[in-house]
């Protein structure tokens, strides 16, 4: 599977290099992924989009749900830019686009697709085929959904911290891509 | 810390009967009984706001329908709002030295719910001064409220004439000495002033009527797919019971609710057994009698693999929480004799206080004054009860046998500073080496056979059960009591020592 792996980082991009990347990843510019999170594209490549922050011990995995996994054409997982994934999520979600929340030890199904400004709660657990409108909130203990006036706010302050401190302390993947 | 604290396996029978851990307990001094959240009366101290701190006088909590002025609750769901603060652009832009301003507005950090969602504007200063919202039917319900006031007050008036003409043969002494105003205008024959409120007859605000052309259900509501996140759920609706806001455009702040202190009394003598300080920035008791700081504690430390009908080792561990020294006695927990035992009790009791009465009188009746011996009665240690609970009997179900040991076992006082000291245990302790295993400053494990019952099945939860009895130090001094009073003080205790596996 190792062998197997090719990884793309755009400028900008911040990628430490204890983060588990496996398969074909494309990583967008300005992103920052942290040592422990990971990344794994098993049913077929993923490409993230500018500006997204992947957190510690946070895991995107593009797995396919059982009934589809025999199909010829290899399904690619895109994910929009602006995308906040916090601490210990775990997101299997089919499609996901812009400005999207996962708060900490929230769960996504590989049924879901996440549209654009939709903020997972944290410790929510979604796994019913569905699909987030925009700006759809998920909060509290029974995944209790409500619709959000605006996009939630990027996190502009915290990605210019992290920038500046993750070089710092972590060796880093270097950016292999130029932008176009 | 919460699997050793907070779980239940170890539970203590209260006076009440109920069982409960340890930690839920507390330990009158003044009755030298155990009581629970149950069998306490419950005091309200004060009222104050969780959020802010503030603390309210209890009327003018009532006033303000317990809720505090300042902080809001999210309407959709109900947690604290917290104050954000955004710059908007200056007033005038055209104006180069204007300074961008500072608004403020509500949000929810959970459902992420702001009070920028239903249009409330942004204020400009933090505390807010949000707007209120006037219920439409306040005037109404004002009425209904006054006219009950009324009827109240009518109705004592009623109560005092009735007592006025039964009296009224006498001139009463108050009337002579102290008078008052209304008492002078009585006697010079001028009405008396009518209290505000008081009308000959309350005034009844319009009944309600019957309406019979209601509105028609409207016909999307089957027609139309229902968009959840448009409608407010049962709780959002019921936590606002004037708006009752059926869509969440309606959603408003809700005034959060205020907390109490609560102090808790023990019903039988009265004292307190816990009271906080008024304080609410403060976690501090002023009176903290839990039972944790009185009566030993008991933890499981290992039980053999249980099955049924043989005997298996049970290692329990005691450690004592007072400063003075305890001596620890096992004895058959009994929950059948519950009721002839306490009669007992009370019968012995009584004798015992007969004898005091005698004693007292003797030497009384010889120096011939004659003072009442009931009065010193009640100043001694045993403070008669002015309630008395009686005791429910303990449901659980008991299903292991502990042979009890017929030794008995020394806890030496807590030291605080023993955990420091690497001298090593200087105790010389004479144990009964079969009981005590192991022992180390204020605590020592001993070692116990229990025996499951032969009819339970594989998987039955092995519950046993036994009397604790411990020499109590009792410090409170009385006037004629300065010294601190040694009791032996019982408790039961019952351990859930975990599921019966298969018996070979």
């Amino acid at each position: 599977m190792t062998s197997r792996n090719t990884i793309k980082i755009h400028h900008g991009s911040i990628v430490c290099e204890e983060s588990k990347l496996r398969g074909d990843i494309t990583i967008g510019s300005n992103c920052i992924i942290h040592p422990s999170a990971a990344i794994i594209a098993e049913a077929g490549p993923i490409i993230i989009g500018d500006c997204c922050l992947i957190e510690e011990q946070a895991k995107i995995i593009h797995r396919l749900p059982f009934d589809q996994s025999d199909k010829e054409n290899t399904p690619v997982l895109i994910i929009g830019s602006h995308n906040v994934f916090e601490v210990d999520c775990t997101v299997e979600a089919c499609k996901i686009g812009d400005n999207n929340i996962f708060e900490s030890k929230c769960y996504v199904g590989n049924k879901l697709t996440i549209t654009n400004g939709c903020i997972i709660g944290a410790g929510c657990r979604l796994t019913e085929e569905q699909t987030l409108k925009d700006n759809t909130i998920v909060y509290g203990r029974s995944c209790q959904m409500r619709e959000g006036l605006d996009r939630p706010v990027p996190q502009t302050l915290q990605m210019d911290t992290l920038s500046k401190m993750l070089p710092n302390y972590h060796h880093l993947r270097k950016p292999n891509k130029k932008n176009q | 810390m919460s699997y050793i604290i907070g779980s239940d396996v170890v539970r203590y029978a209260c006076t009440c009967g109920i069982l409960k851990p340890i930690s839920k307990l507390y330990f009158c001094r003044h009755c030298l009984e155990v009581r629970c959240g149950f069998c306490v009366c419950h005091e309200v101290d004060s009222h104050f706001c969780g959020k802010c701190a503030e603390n309210l006088p209890s009327s003018e909590a009532r006033l303000k329908k317990n809720r505090c002025g300042n902080c809001y609750d999210c309407p959709s769901c109900h947690q604290q709002l917290t104050t954000r603060a955004a710059t908007v652009g200056p007033k005038n832009p055209e104006d180069p030295k204007a300074t961008p301003r500072k608004v403020f507005y509500l949000l929810c950090l959970l459902c992420r719910w702001s009070s920028r969602d239903v249009g409330i504007p942004d204020q400009s200063a933090v505390s807010g001064g949000w707007p209120e919202r006037e219920n439409i039917h306040a005037n109404r319900l004002q009425e209904i409220q006054d006219m009950y006031k009324g009827i109240v007050l009518l109705d004592k008036q009623q109560k005092l004439e009735k007592d006025k003409k039964k009296q009224r043969r006498y001139m009463s002494f108050t009337d002579r000495t102290g008078i008052t105003a209304s008492m002078l205008r009585k006697r010079v024959g001028l009405p008396d002033i009518p209290h505000p409120l008081l009308k000959p007859k309350p005034k009844e605000p319009e009944p309600a009527v019957a309406k019979e052309d209601v509105e028609e259900l409207p016909e999307e509501l089957l027609t139309k797919p229902v968009n959840l996140c448009e409608v407010t759920t049962m709780e959002q609706r019921l936590v606002q019971p004037e708006w009752q806001p059926i869509t969440v455009e309606k959603l408003f702040p809700i005034h959060k609710q205020l907390s109490v202190k609560r102090s808790q009394r023990c019903r039988s003598c009265e004292h307190n057994v816990s009271k906080p300080e008024y304080n609410p920035n403060s976690i501090k008791f002023k009176i903290q009698l839990f039972a944790c700081f009185h009566i030993p504690e008991v933890r499981i430390v290992t039980v053999e693999p249980l099955r049924a009908g043989k005997t298996c080792e049970l290692l329990l561990k005691f450690s004592n929480p007072t400063q003075h020294q305890t001596v620890i006695t096992f004895l058959p927990v009994t929950l059948e004799m519950e009721e002839t035992k306490i009669s007992e009790q009370v019968t012995e009791d009584k004798s015992v206080v007969d004898d005091y009465l005698l004693e007292k009188k003797q030497p009384l009746s010889l120096t011939g004054t004659g003072s009442q011996p009931s009065s010193l009665l009640h100043a001694s240690l045993s403070r008669q009860p002015s309630i008395t609970v009686k005791p429910r009997p303990i449901a659980v179900p008991v299903v292991a046998d502990i042979t009890i040991p017929t030794s008995t076992f020394i806890l030496p006082p807590r030291d605080d500073a023993a955990e420091y000291d690497d001298s090593g245990d200087t105790h010389n302790i004479q144990d009964d080496s079969k009981l005590v295993i192991w022992r180390k400053s204020n605590k020592a494990v001993v070692k116990l056979q229990v025996t499951p019952k032969e009819d339970l099945k594989i998987g039955d939860e092995v519950v046993a059960g036994f009397t604790m009895q411990h020499i109590y130090v009792n410090t409170i001094t009385t006037v004629d009591n300065k010294e601190p009073q040694k009791c032996e003080h019982k408790v039961k205790v019952f351990v859930t020592l975990g599921n019966l596996v298969g018996s070979e």
